[in-house]
């Protein structure tokens, strides 16, 4: 497995897939949607979709000497590389504005979503429905990108809206919480977020391979 | 018993069907698999690749069943395509570089060698290379890894007779070092040049499998050229002769 993944990402992979994981410090913006820094490095892993079909990547893994379900997990175990490299530099710039920046005035003053536990566990799960829409969907044909990625990228901002609103509404004010403040909230909505992420993950790789092994290439 | 054995195997499509085709390839041989455009030239070799699902039948290399075995198989083949080009991008040697640890079995030294027999540079990358570069570049990541058989799709359509000639020339100096090779064209006259056995194929029917000798024997009329025989069976049908 660990040659397809070097296979992955000395090969396959676009440069602006891991130039796009910088998009992670979108968490440092004030006055920004910053979970849209989840959405632009689910980009750049798209970017690297495309090129692959560009190279026939596909067929040529499939006529490497692994099992075809290989080729899938491959292409999982790079996507979830990107996207841990994204969640580290946005838990990076979390623990950041939650410590030496909790009292930072362009903080406070921020309408938008305050980058904390809760929103890190939001962005695990923005990655979740890139895994679970867009991977999964491009093994249904191992072909066609573009609908799947239209999809997720509906699905992708009504969440990020969803995600921004929430705190706006009475009662949950307190995931917007600055520092440690209701610790034990965003802890639980981090784990929430890290558990939905494992498991959008994990199911959508087993039913990608169902798909890649039906398929003709 | 055949390096390659392919069984009865069955493919349909809604427009096309490959309707039980059997026929063995030996150890040390050259085949040529011969057929007209759209004639499911493609369509067997992909199944004996395992990269499309068969209706029916088996291949089996080596004595044992391809699905059961597939990535031991891999590991023995190689394959090449003369109209896909992989990684058009990238340079030879990172490309290589990606396949040598998927084989266990890869010789630098063999690398080396076939890099130098066929003229290549490792700093190009594949869209820089002619037609028939592009298919010694596949030979070449086959042969590093030693496969023992060679399954060639195509490799000749798009070449100049010089290049046609120089890559049948190669198929001959791997047989002679027990390499197998396959190679589907539509060419009749590259069977003619270098193949010892034919296999053809008119409308998704193996029509004949025999040895050249044999095949002329068979089908061929008093005066009549391989080339004018194919042509003849093909107009008469090509197919009822199955």
């Amino acid at each position: 497995m660990r040659n397809i993944l070097k296979k992955e990402m000395f090969l396959t992979a676009s440069v602006v897939t891991y130039v796009f994981i910088l998009f992670g410090l979108m968490f440092f913006l004030p006055g920004y949607p910053i979970l849209c820094g989840a959405f632009f490095s689910a980009l750049g892993i798209f970017k690297s979709f495309e090129s692959a079909r560009e190279a026939n990547d596909i067929v040529f893994s499939a006529l490497l000497p692994i099992a075809k379900k290989d080729v899938v997990k491959g292409k999982y175990y790079f996507v979830c590389t990107i996207e841990v490299s994204s969640l580290f530099l946005m838990m990076l710039a979390m623990i950041l504005r939650m410590t030496l920046l909790s009292d930072s005035t362009v903080y406070r003053n921020n309408v938008m979503m305050n980058a904390n536990l809760f929103a890190l566990g939001a962005a695990f799960i923005i990655f979740g429905l890139f895994n679970w829409i867009f991977v999964m969907g491009f093994f249904k044909t191992a072909y066609k990108y573009g609908k799947p990625f239209v999809i997720f990228i509906i699905v992708a901002f009504l969440s990020i809206g969803v995600f921004e609103a929430l705190h706006h509404i009475p009662g949950f004010e307190g995931l917007n919480a600055f520092g440690c403040d209701n610790i034990i909230l965003q802890l639980s909505m981090l784990i929430v977020g890290l558990l939905i992420y494992i498991l959008m993950t994990i199911l959508s790789c087993k039913k990608a391979c169902e798909y890649f092994e039906r398929i003709d290439l | 018993m055949s390096i390659i054995e392919v069984c009865d195997i069955v493919k349909k499509y809604p427009s096309f069907e490959l309707k039980n085709a059997s026929f063995g390839i030996e150890g040390g041989e050259i085949t040529g698999f011969i057929g007209r455009n759209g004639a499911g030239k493609t369509t067997t070799i992909k199944t004996m690749l395992n990269l499309i699902h068969l209706d029916g039948g088996k291949v089996s290399y080596f004595g044992k069943n391809l699905t059961d075995n597939e990535v031991e198989i891999k590991k023995r083949i190689g394959y090449s395509t003369g109209t896909l080009s992989w990684y058009p991008r990238k340079k030879i040697k990172d490309i290589a570089g990606a396949i040598k640890p998927f084989y266990e079995s890869w010789d630098e030294e063999s690398y080396r060698k076939y890099l130098n027999m066929f003229g290549l540079d490792e700093m190009k990358m594949p869209v820089e290379l002619s037609e028939g570069m592009k298919v010694k570049f596949n030979l070449l990541i086959a042969l590093s890894h030693r496969a023992e058989v060679l399954i060639l799709d195509e490799p000749t359509s798009g070449l100049d007779p010089f290049s046609r000639n120089e890559l049948l020339d190669v198929f001959e100096e791997l047989k002679k070092q027990g390499v197998a090779v396959f190679f589907s064209t539509h060419i009749i006259s590259d069977i003619e040049k270098c193949a010892d056995t034919i296999v053809y194929i008119s409308k998704g029917n193996i029509v004949a499998a025999l040895s050249k000798n044999d095949f002329v024997k068979s089908y061929s009329k008093k005066g009549e050229s391989l080339e004018d025989t194919i042509l003849r069976m093909e107009s008469e049908g090509g197919a009822t002769y199955a």
